[in-house]
This record gives C-alpha cells, structure tokens and sequence, in this order.
C-alpha cells in the first residue's frame, strides 16, 4: 500500500509557520500535497491559481489543496484521508500552542500515513523570552524538544552574537534536532519536505531558494553501523537522507533509510525481487551542505566487499 | 381577547425575592400575568381555572448553563455507563456494575447489528468505580473479533477497542504512541487516550460519526433528555455552528412541541475573528423565542482529570507535567478583546487555577482597552480558583459557572491523585462564590455528566463523591442558595435573568413542575426530587410517566 508522507509544522505564535506554508503552497514541486491549516484566512494563494474553492477546502492549479482544521484536527484529517487518492503528501500546521510531535505520532496509527518530519519554527528575535514566559515556557520547550528539524526563523531581526548565542542555546536545547536558520522561512521546500528533483517539473527560474543534492551509489553491500554513524556525522545543513539500502547484515532484503533532520528512521521492505541489487542513497541540504568530496570521504567507509550471491527463494 | 389560564398549585417558589413564594399563577401569551392568591390574579379579568398542578411544585424551568447538544448525538449509540441514566425517550438505561456486564449487554447489541464490517461503538463507561481493572482488548474480543467495537469513556478522553480495531490501525508492540496504553509485557491493552483515542474513534466509524452527533435527531434527543430533567432553558456551550446546524436549529426551534429554548455558543476558535464576528452579527436576526445566538465560547485548558489542565504551582498531586493549552494565552487576548469590542458576551473554559488566572487577567486588559458595564464574561468549570481570584472575578464583573457535577463523578480522583485533599476540598467553591459576591450557576457539562440540575444542586450543597467523602464543608451551599444557582444564577450568567429564571411578572411562563418540594425534602434527598415535566411559553410538557 502507497503511505503518504506526514508532515507536522510547529512552534509558537508568530514564529512563521504561516509563511512558510504559503511557500509550499506556491511551490510547484510536482507532488501534491494537502495542507491543513488553522487559519484559511491567513493562506494568500494567489486567486489565479485557485481552481476550486469549496467550503473548507481550496484546490489549486498546481494540485496541492488547502483544508482548514476548524476546531478538531483529527477530524479535519479524517476528512483529507478520503481524498488520499489525489494526494501525496500530508501536512499539518500544528496551532501555536500544541506539541507537533504528539501530532506527528498520527502517523504511526493510521496506515495511511507515513511519518515523515517535525518541523518547528522559532522566531529568533522572541524565542528566548517565550522559553522564559510563566505561562507558556514549558509549551516552547516541549515543541523545541519534539523538532527534528528546526528552523530560527527572522534572523535579520537579531545581531550576528545574538543569532551565533542563540544557535548555541538551541544545539543545547533540541538536542535530537537539525537547525536551520532562515529569514522570512525562505527555506528549500525541496531539501525540507524530501521533494527530490525527480519529482520536479522543469520550472526554470521559480525563485525558490536554491538547494542541494548529493547522491550515492553503489554495488558493494553497505555496513549498517558505519552508515548509521555517518549520517549522525553529517552537519546541520544536510535537511534529509533517503534511501534504499542492501546492508551487509541483511543482503536479502530492501532495507529503507530515511532521515529528516536528525531522526533516522530504518525498516525493511521485503525481498528484493526483480529490483536492481543496488544501494541507493540521497542527501538534501541548503546550499552550505559539504562539498561532494567530503560527502565521498564521509560515506566511503560504509561500503563492503559485495557479499556472496544471495540465494533467490 | 388573549386566554388567560390560571394555575393553582401545592406551592409556587418563585425565585423573586418580592414574593418568594405563591398559590397561584396567570398565564397569558405564553408569559406570567400575575403571581399570588386566587383573589389577587382574578383582577385580570375572566380566566380558565386548570387545575392539573394542584398537588405539584411550581419552580421557575430550570436553566442548564454548561450542557452540549452533543448529549443528544450520544443517545444514537448504546449507553454503557456505571451509573442509571434517563435517555430522550425516558427510559432509563441501567449502569452496569462491572466489565463483564459491560461485555454482555455490547453482545446483546452485536447479535443484532446487520452488516459484519459495521462498526459497534459505545460511549459512557467508566472504568474508575471497578476497583482497578481496566477493560481490555480480551474483553471486546468477547463482544466482537468481526467487526469494529469501540467503547467511549465518560470524559469523552479515552476508549476502549477490540483487536480488530488495533488490527487495522495497524498498532501493535512495536508502536511507540503517547496514549496508546500497553500492559507490563508491552502489548498494548486496547486502551487509547487523548489524541488518538479522538483520531481513532472518527477513524472506524467514519464521518457518519460527526454527523451522529449534530444532525436534527440529535438536537430533538438533547432537548428531550433535559426536559425530562425540569430544563427549559440549556445552552449548546461550543459550536462551530455550520450552516447545516444553524439550519437544523431553527427548524426545530420554529416548531411548537420544541422543548425548550436553546442557547448556542460560538466556538471563537472556529473562524478568524473578523469573520467570527460578522458571522454572529449575521446570525443575531435570526433569533425566536427558543433560538438565541450571540455567546461565543473560548477554550484556553484541558480537563483536570485528564491531566491537561493548566495548574499553578504546585501542579499536580502526583507530580505530573502540567496540562496543555488549548488557546494560548496572546491568542485568549486577541479573540477576547475583538468579541469583547463586538459587544458579545464570552464564556471561557478554564479548569486549571492557572487557566483562570490567564482568563482573568485577559478580561482584565480588554476592560483597560474597551471599558464595557456589564459584560458578563464567564469563566466556565473554573474548578481550582481561590478566594484571591474569586475577589478579582467580582471586582472585574466576571460572573462563574462551576462544575459541581464533578465532586460527585470525579471527587475521588481529584482528592487522591489530580489535586490533593487541600485543593480538592475547595474545588468548585460556591461557597467563596457567593461570600465574594461572584454572580454564580453550577452545570453538568452533559454529556460529560448527565443533565439533571437537581443533582447538580445537590451536588453543590452536599459536596459528597462517589465513595461518600465529604469535600469541604465551607464550600457547601444551602438549598434555596443551590436552586437559585440552578434557575435565576445560570440566567444571569447567560443575560437572560430579564426574561427566565423566576416566576415574576412578565416573565416567560417557563416552569419545571415537580412531584416534591425540593425546600421541604431533607437536602440529602434533594437529587431524588422527581420531575413531572415542564412548562415552555404556557406549553406542557409531561414526561412520558407523568
Ligand atoms: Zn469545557
Ligand atoms: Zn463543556
């Protein structure tokens, strides 16, 4: 069965979530997603590209539709999964004040869904004063906590010791996350929601931030350990991995990597079958990713004497 | 000339303090002419003398300040509940003492459903009256290993479901979910919480589930059900109120055997304020005699019991996190202050002390913006608040509904685990509420507990749990102050004390007509009143047993 991948932004009031949804909306990556959002309102798709408009839902031209949640999310989710033939992505924007990672757990009971990544925003010129707020501190904290990917967004809003002080503070805090900083969330909607070229039409010159792949290959079995450790080794700047891997300790199986910020997910897919005996791997980052030579270097222990042939069932 | 009905009665408690009590009582127009002696109502010219309340109690309709028409939309799916409770036709549904009747009464049920994928679902159980067995996937395996069974607690916050459910949702020992609760070999039990107890229940039973729950049927069982219980005024405390629902509720309302007047809340969440707003402002024309819109409804904590309230210092008695926000505190402000300008009245949820206190504080800052006399914001539940935060509400003009309905249901819990003995002695203080002069009502927040406001009465002046523990002799409130409370208070609360919540002059002719004299009976009797129906607008409405 085809699971859609899910999904979460998060983070406060303000942080950005809503910009960077229109982003996507506006994105023609060629994969069409459902958005969810709290606030139809605050989504300004341009009305040229609406083709549909129909109660709680806006279809646009480039396929994706937007869904408001109304007041219950779960129900609003319900409802798009009955569209899931028209779909290929879900994604939720999570209301300011909810944990994104107990949403992103949806994923885990509907077999639908496919839990992709936790994204959470945070406003660098108010983070620091939200953490500390009586109220609503342990709210932030427990957002920050749940992000796989992070993005200190509004960082023209603060000096470079500022934002360099914040970095440091975030690494402290959302130790399982990547963090990413944008200004105005101009993040790569490609690298950030594992949208691979493949996937895209040739749209020369859309004005999206640019974004960088780099790709792996190989015929040699691949060592899971040392695999799991160059991934963990990678910097900030590389947003995601995915990939189909044939590792040394499981030769007669797809084993399937992904990695969206700094959770790794790893499972088995069953026997290879006619496919290719071959280990593809993917990274998707912002333009400061390491240079191919690095990533080479990086990767290369991963690879092992090929194993005697598989015995086919 | 308009009919002039005069009814003489065992006694008439008015609720106006001018005239607390009477023989008799006119009816003309669907309003109180005149309350008295014979003599003093035969002023009013000829008069048809109806005589069928003579050996009755006269009471101004009760007035349900926290009720949800979602009580109705339940009733479409079988009661398993510990306690008896009335349904909209008037049987009652017997509580059931354990698990295993629990299981029996689900089969009975199956061997009648139809289609094998259909799936059974079951609401109103209650797990915390059995000693500390839970239910558990064996259990529903017993009822069903075909089909879908699915079996709602009384919160509304978890659920029960059978391996087929599990099975499909593909949750097994390797799933690693906040709520998805799993014994000590970690295989999970069938119990869900929270989230995906909510996801999973839309998700086996479909949308038909939402629409269940909102169609016209369910808002015709939801009236029904509180008329049987002497209500003649109830609100629907949170809606998003689509057009299909707006719809429904006028054309039940326009109809004359319509039990009783209706009170939606706008869920302020639902839209953006500026088209929350207009939308209200458009439904204001819309309003008869039993539709009345124009409440907005905000909801900033979770539930105590639930462990999503939001406590101050110190939290939770056992030590738990502190609860969630539903509505974060700048976003209450911002939707506070535009309905607030708009010149609507608000009710706000708030269970935790620390909810309150942010409820507080946002009236307090949209007064400094926009002075406005008489708002009438209402901080609803409000279980935790202390004096300090009861003298601030009176001083600020915030009127309170409290849950009384939960020292009985979830006292226990509350004095051993969620709050303590201290904070749960004090819990739902009428008491404070009425030494700091906060215009105050007590509900049932049915269906999360049932409709009924003489239980709730004598909940808030009794205090007892379900084990008999007395919490907090102070807070307790004597029984003129409770039926008060029930009638006069909760129209206050909804600004509708002009119109309903006494017997007055002028009034709407709204009475709950009772076999006994709830003044007269000893106050620990005052739940077992019996209700022989209702008057809506001059109406009768008996109860089927009547
Ligand atoms: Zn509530
Ligand atoms: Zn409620």
């Amino acid at each position: 069965m085809r699971r859609l991948p899910f999904t979460v932004i998060g983070g406060f009031l303000g942080a950005g979530k809503t910009t960077l949804l229109n982003r996507l909306l506006r994105a023609t990556t060629g994969r069409h997603f459902a958005v969810l959002v709290n606030d139809f309102g605050a989504v300004d798709i341009d009305s040229r590209l609406v083709v549909a408009h129909g109660g709680d839902t806006i279809s646009l031209a480039n396929g994706c539709i937007c869904c408001s949640i109304g007041d219950s999310l779960v129900l609003a989710l319900v409802r798009v999964l009955e569209k899931a033939d028209r779909i290929d992505h879900v994604v939720v924007e999570a209301s300011g004040v909810a944990d994104p990672a107990r949403i992103a757990e949806l994923a885990l009971i509907e077999p639908m869904l496919e839990r992709d990544g936790v994204l959470v925003l945070a406003d660098a010129a108010s983070v620091r004063e939200r953490e500390a707020d009586r109220y609503v501190g342990d709210t932030v904290r427990r957002q920050l906590d749940g992000a796989d990917l992070l993005i200190l967004n509004k960082v023209d809003l603060v000096t470079a010791a500022e934002r360099a002080d914040l970095l440091v503070w975030l690494e402290d805090r959302a130790t399982s996350a990547r963090i990413v900083t944008a200004v105005d969330a101009d993040v790569p909607i490609e690298a950030l929601f594992g949208v691979g070229p493949q996937d895209r039409p040739a749209v020369p010159g859309s004005g999206e931030p640019p974004f960088r792949r780099w790709s792996l290959t190989t015929r040699q079995t691949v060592d899971r350990a040392a695999l799991l450790d160059a991934l963990r080794a990678l910097p900030s700047s590389v947003l995601r991995a995915k990939g189909i891997l044939r590792f040394a300790d499981a030769p007669l199986e797809r084993s399937v990597v992904q990695m969206v910020g700094r959770r790794i997910d790893v499972r088995g897919e069953g026997p290879w079958g006619i496919a290719d005996l071959r280990s593809d791997l993917v990274l998707l980052g912002t333009p400061d990713m390491p240079d191919d030579a690095t990533l080479e270097a990086l990767f290369s222990a991963c690879r092992r004497e090929p194993a005697a042939p598989p015995v086919q069932r | 000339m308009p009919q002039t009905v005069i009814y003489p009665a065992r006694r008439i408690i008015t609720m106006n303090a001018h005239q607390p009590f009477a023989t008799h009582v006119a009816v003309r127009e669907g309003r109180v002419l005149g309350v008295g002696s014979l003599a003093e109502l035969e002023g009013w010219g000829p008069y048809e003398l109806d005589r069928r309340f003579e050996s009755l109690v006269l009471m101004p309709g009760f007035v349900e300040g926290h009720s949800h028409a979602f009580e109705g939309g339940v009733w479409s799916f079988p009661y398993v509940g510990f306690f008896d409770r009335r349904s909209p036709d008037g049987s009652v549904s017997p509580g059931l003492k354990d698990i295993g009747s629990v299981v029996a009464r689900l089969r009975d049920i199956e061997r009648g459903m139809k289609a094998s994928d259909e799936p059974l679902l079951a609401w109103g159980f209650d797990p915390i009256y059995f000693g500390g067995r839970r239910m558990n996937v064996a259990d529903l395996d017993n009822v069903s290993t075909d089909r879908p069974v699915l079996v709602i607690h009384s919160n509304f916050h978890v659920l029960n479901v059978n391996s087929v459910v599990l099975r499909k949702a593909g949750i097994d020992h390797s799933t690693n979910v906040h709520g998805i609760v799993k014994d000590a070999a970690g295989k999970p039990t069938g119990e869900l919480q929270e989230i995906a107890a909510k996801y999973m229940a839309y998700r086996a039973s479909g949308i038909n589930l939402a629409e269940a729950l909102s169609d016209e049927a369910a808002v015709w069982r939801f009236a029904r059900v509180a008329q049987l219980a002497g209500v003649t005024t109830a609100t629907d405390l949170h809606n998003e109120l689509p057009e299909s629902t707006v719809s429904g509720y006028l054309q039940a309302t326009a109809r004359d055997d319509f039990p009783i007047r209706l009170l939606p809340a706008f869920g302020a969440i639902s839209l953006p304020v500026e088209e929350g707003v207009a939308k209200l402002r458009a439904l204001l024309p819309r309003n008869n005699n039993k539709l009345r819109f124009g409440l907005v409804k905000i909801i900033t904590d979770g539930s105590i019991q639930g462990l999503s309230a939001r406590m101050r210092w110190p939290g939770y008695y056992n030590g738990l996190p502190n609860g969630v926000w539903n509505t974060g505190p700048d976003e209450i402000d911002r939707l506070l202050q535009a309905y607030h300008d708009a010149g609507f009245q608000v009710h706000i949820h708030t269970n935790g002390d620390e909810a309150s206190e942010v409820a507080i504080e946002a009236v307090e800052r949209a007064l400094l913006r926009t002075p406005r006399r008489d708002h009438r914001h209402t901080l609803q539940h409000c279980q935790m608040a202390d004096a300090a935060q009861f003298r601030r509400m009176a001083a600020l003009g915030i009127c309170v509904n409290l849950f009384a309905n939960h020292l009985f249901y979830w006292g226990d819990i509350h004095y051993a685990q969620t709050l303590g003995p201290e904070r749960a002695n004090r819990m739902d203080a009428c008491g404070t509420a009425l030494r700091t002069g906060v215009p105050f009502a007590i509900h049932c927040d049915a269906p999360v507990t049932p409709i009924g406001p003489l239980f709730t009465a004598w909940c808030a002046v009794n205090r007892l749990t379900a084990s008999g523990r007395t919490l907090g002799d102070s807070e307790k409130i004597s029984v003129a102050d409770a039926l008060r409370a029930v009638t006069l208070g909760a129209a206050h609360t909804l600004k509708l004390d002009h119109e309903v919540g006494s017997i007055e002059i002028g009034k709407r002719a709204d009475f709950a007509v009772l076999h006994d004299d709830p003044l007269a009976v000893p106050p620990e009797a005052l739940k077992d009143v019996r209700v022989w129906g209702t008057v809506l607008g001059g109406c009768i409405f008996p109860s089927p047993d009547s």
